[in-house]
């Protein structure tokens, strides 16, 4: 069946991401010089076809902009300038807005005065809540003290009604991000005929485990050398960000006491660690997209900056809490949880199901059906070559 | 019978030669073959020292013959031809034996190398012994031109020879000139205007007191040579005769016939058009359908009868740019409307066409490619749910992604042809076509306006396709060549022709069947065939093929070819 061309596909891209994309004329240099590229997968050359072609059903079902790992030896050395690598990042984007079946995302990422409303409107909400669920120390702030020195933080907020909150909003989050990644599931293999996925391709594709997940081994071989650095950084980011949600989602009880446990305690090591990660990664991300020093950060979109900024005031006011609860400081305290939260609670509902956060989810997904549909068509063709061979 | 005295020179080349071959060795050995008065070798004699020992020898030891081993004659016969006539002695005593390109350059082992040397000297030398004198000869110049076709190509030669003062017959085929550019609206790559251009032109011309224009004409055969042509022009049942010295032919080109391509359905379709109706529509200022809408959708499909072996193998070299040139049209007439240009490779190869590409790519056009050769798109009519007239079906050759692409106009990128009566021009003013029916230049790098025939230049796109600036370049060379001819008074014309021994003649007319420069013709007199020793180029294909053995081809007589053979297989008897 073939598909009708449109060229306005192209504007409604734009909203997206980079602009220039009229420029290309098909050289097919960014698919030379892509270390991601394999015999018989155009990649990403493909990508622009479909983009400049406006062929809106393979640009859904397409799975390549998942693949990329944006280390833009292709638009250093487009002779075009037409920037095949921030195509990407933009089709990305617009990948994660049709995977979310709400439409939600597709209003956050084309209005940037929506997202910002949002995140108010919802810092708001927070606020409400947390004023009507918490107790306000009072003048004689004496007794929010702990013998210790440190400020008794669940008087003020009982974890066990945060954890409570932390629950609810993360059963709504994760319905939300699994219901998106099925209906990935649905356009990028069930919508694609040209691939028969069995049910037992999906278990042997496992066993390609570490290839699966572990791609960015693939910077290794791309040109731009500090992509080591970003890669690593990335890394620990990642798994901090990774370690500070799973204590704060399943043992925030652990992790906030009144009691101030000594600097060697687990607890707070942990909690230091992940810190240094999250803030040590903000500032070099934050660093590199002012700088654009790099090709992958030479291009911003808006929501790129939204979750920058909102991750950092997260983890300063974190920071700010952790201080100020351990040297006694009850009223800054109550105050500082309240940003906190204001902060935390709107960034995790936009961005992890609607925005940029879930390339965490989708990114494993897609290399995981990547690999699936590569199995399946190498094998598929592999008959086709002995068949062709007996013939 | 004067005595023959040869002297031999085998030159180095540097080491060209005398790395493969000993040349001491040779010039010594030859020194011995009959008749050889001197042998000697030199470092490089097609030199001013090398030439002045061939001047020197042949005043000490009155030599009559030469015989220079070095390179292939193409490269110096010529220079040493000078240098004998420098001596005194006529040119044609002298023959080159090729032991560079013919020896040492394709050859590895010395020693059969060297002895392969004497074999080809030993052969000039046995040749060079039945040469005869030859005179040259020169015809007068008239200062006329014809010029056959008024297009751009003509017009321009025609005013540069006629500002010289010079006569010019202009001759056209239809009632105006101008040919087909006075038919576009715009031109690339700067998008100026072409009736601006040409406008002016047509007037200068059919005013100018040098040219005299004959529309509605046609050329019947052309006989002479150069300086001195002769020609009938048929005019409306009138016939007028015209003398001219110098024919130039500008016979221009016709578009490609699109209803050939059947996947595309011209003349069934009504709004697949040519890029040549859309040339009339642009100059009409409203583009609009068949059925009078305006279009939202426009559709390019380049190559259109070209690089395709089914209709015509070449590239026509205008078309990509000229698509270009009605995207940017199309854009400023029409900025709300959807343009696709669906190519196979974009040739932007002119002056500013890079830019006009470059430029163009960024003005929201939709670049598709097509495999031109195996894959063409087909064109068919839309119904009424797809909201456009036409839809063109192919496989995107980039993503090999089936797409279909919707059209109100399809405009057809056609290509240049040659006329279906190229050939009668051809055979009338005597050029060759090729396998296309463009006519051949002389040379395709260096003499690209000239033909075989003298005095016969080919300018525009009757000689391949063009675009303007090329056209109009060709034609001013042609024009500066006729102009050289007509100043100098006077064209030397080739020495080395055939001749008939009316003796022995039969009569057959076999030799005037083979002639390619029509310079044989039959005497019904005598009953003998005749050579125009002026037409006559000495190609030698009458001398081979008279059954008689009456026609002898000057400086290539039976005589000194086998004794050139006999020299080539004897060389060891002599010697020993």
């Amino acid at each position: 069946m073939s598909q009708r061309v449109n060229l306005d596909l192209k504007n409604e891209l734009f909203l997206y991401g980079a602009k220039e994309w009229n420029q290309c004329f098909q050289c097919g240099n960014c698919t030379a010089t892509c270390h991601t590229t394999e015999n018989g997968f155009f990649f990403p050359r493909k990508t622009v076809r479909q983009v400049l072609m406006g062929l809106k059903k393979s640009l859904q079902t397409n799975i390549d902009p998942w693949l990329c790992t944006y280390c833009g030896d292709c638009s250093r050395t487009c002779p075009r300038d037409a920037n095949p690598a921030e195509m990407m990042m933009s089709i990305r984007r617009y990948l994660i807005s049709v995977y979310d079946w709400t439409g939600i995302s597709r209003l956050l990422y084309k209005s940037k005065a929506l997202e910002i409303a949002t995140i108010l409107v919802l810092a708001l909400i927070v606020m409400i809540l947390y004023l009507l669920y918490t107790i306000f120390p009072s003048g004689d702030t004496a007794q929010w003290i702990g013998s210790d020195g440190g400020a008794l933080i669940n008087k003020m907020a009982p974890w066990k009604r945060i954890h409570l909150g932390d629950w609810i909003m993360a059963g709504g989050l994760v319905l939300l991000i699994i219901t998106n990644v099925f209906y990935m599931w649905y356009k990028i293999i069930f919508e694609d005929k040209s691939v028969k996925v069995r049910f037992i391709d999906y278990f042997k594709v496992l066993l390609l485990f570490p290839k699966v997940f572990f791609p960015e081994k693939k910077y290794a071989k791309c040109d731009e050398k500090k992509l080591f650095l970003y890669w690593s950084l990335h890394l620990f980011l990642a798994l901090s960000y990774a370690m500070m949600f799973t204590i704060i989602v399943f043992f925030l009880g652990w992790f906030q006491t009144d009691k101030v446990l000594p600097i060697l305690h687990p607890q707070r090591l942990l909690g230091y660690i992940s810190t240094l990660g999250l803030f040590v990664g903000i500032i070099y991300f934050y660093t590199n997209r002012t700088i654009k020093n790099m090709e992958n950060s030479k291009y911003s979109h808006f929501t790129d900056w939204t979750f920058l900024i909102l991750l950092f005031l997260t983890t300063l006011t974190g920071i700010l809490l952790h201080f100020f609860r351990i040297y006694g400081m009850p009223q800054l305290t109550y105050i500082t949880y309240l940003i906190h939260l204001m902060v935390l609670v709107p960034m995790l509902t936009i961005e992890v199901p609607f925005s940029k956060w879930s390339h965490m989810i989708y990114r494993p997904f897609s290399l995981y059906f990547a690999h699936l549909k590569r199995m399946v068509l190498l094998k598929h063709t592999l008959i086709m070559d002995n068949s062709t061979q007996q013939n | 019978m004067e005595e023959k005295r040869i002297g031999v020179y085998v030159c180095w080349c540097g080491t060209n030669i005398a790395n493969l071959v000993d040349v001491e060795n040779v010039s010594k050995e030859i020194q011995n073959l009959p008749n050889v008065v001197i042998s000697k070798d030199y470092k490089y004699m097609c030199s001013d020292p090398g030439q002045d020992l061939i001047v020197q020898d042949i005043k000490e030891h009155k030599l009559n013959r030469i015989v220079v081993a070095a390179c292939s004659p193409r490269m110096h016969e010529i220079t040493f031809r000078k240098a004998l006539e420098n001596a005194g002695l006529n040119p044609y005593m002298f023959e080159m034996a090729n032991i560079r390109e013919h020896n040492s350059w394709v050859h590895t082992n010395r020693t059969e190398a060297t002895k392969k040397a004497k074999d080809l000297i030993a052969a000039a030398v046995s040749r060079v012994q039945w040469h005869e004198s030859l005179e040259k000869r020169t015809v007068e110049v008239n200062p006329a031109t014809l010029i056959i076709g008024g297009g751009i190509s003509g017009i321009s030669a025609a005013l540069e020879i006629a500002n010289a003062d010079k006569q010019v017959y202009m001759l056209e085929k239809s009632g105006s000139i101008g040919g087909l550019v006075a038919n576009i609206d715009l031109t690339y790559p700067y998008l100026n205007s072409a009736k601006q251009m040409i406008d002016h032109k047509i007037k200068t011309v059919l005013n100018h007191s040098k040219i005299k224009v004959y529309l509605n004409a046609e050329v019947k055969q052309v006989t002479g040579y150069v300086g001195n042509f002769e020609t009938t022009i048929k005019q409306k049942g009138k016939e007028t005769k015209l003398s001219f010295g110098n024919v130039i032919v500008a016979t221009g080109l016709k578009p490609f016939d699109a209803k050939k391509v059947k996947n595309y359905g011209y003349g069934k379709l009504p709004n697949v058009i040519t890029s040549v109706e859309l040339e009339q529509i642009l100059k009409s200022g409203l583009i609009i359908t068949r059925d009078g809408r305006v279009p939202h959708h426009i559709a390019i499909i380049h190559c259109v009868g070209s690089r395709n072996d089914d209709y015509n193998p070449y590239c026509s070299r205008t078309c990509c740019m000229t698509a270009l040139k009605f995207v940017n049209q199309i854009k400023s007439a029409l900025p709300k409307a959807n343009i696709y240009d669906i190519y196979s490779d974009m040739r932007a190869f002119g002056k500013g066409c890079e830019e006009l590409y470059s430029n163009t790519s960024r003005k929201n056009v939709m670049f598709l490619t097509i495999d031109h050769k195996n894959n063409l798109p087909q064109i068919k009519q839309a119904s009424y749910d797809d909201a456009c007239n036409l839809l063109i079906e192919f496989t995107e050759k980039f993503s090999g992604e089936s797409i279909e692409v919707p059209a109100d106009i399809v405009i057809l990128m056609v290509g240049m042809e040659a006329h279906e009566n190229a050939k009668e021009t051809a055979h009338s003013v005597g050029v060759s076509m090729d396998g296309n029916g463009f006519y051949i230049e002389r040379h395709p790098k260096l003499d690209p306006v000239a033909t075989t025939t003298d005095g016969v230049y080919v300018v525009g796109t009757c000689q391949s396709p063009k675009d303007i600036p090329d056209s109009i370049s060709q034609a001013r060379a042609a024009a500066a060549r006729i102009l050289a001819t007509i100043e100098s008074g006077s064209v030397n014309v080739e020495v080395t022709t055939a001749v008939v021994n009316e003796e022995a003649c039969c009569g057959c007319q076999s030799c005037i069947k083979v002639c390619p420069y029509t310079a044989i013709s039959y005497n019904e007199e005598k009953k003998v065939s005749f050579v125009n020793e002026i037409l006559c180029k000495g190609c030698g294909t009458c001398g081979s093929t008279c059954p008689a053995g009456a026609i002898k081809s000057k400086h290539f007589t039976d005589q000194q070819i086998l004794s050139q053979i006999e020299g080539l297989m004897s060389l060891q008897e002599v010697l020993e």
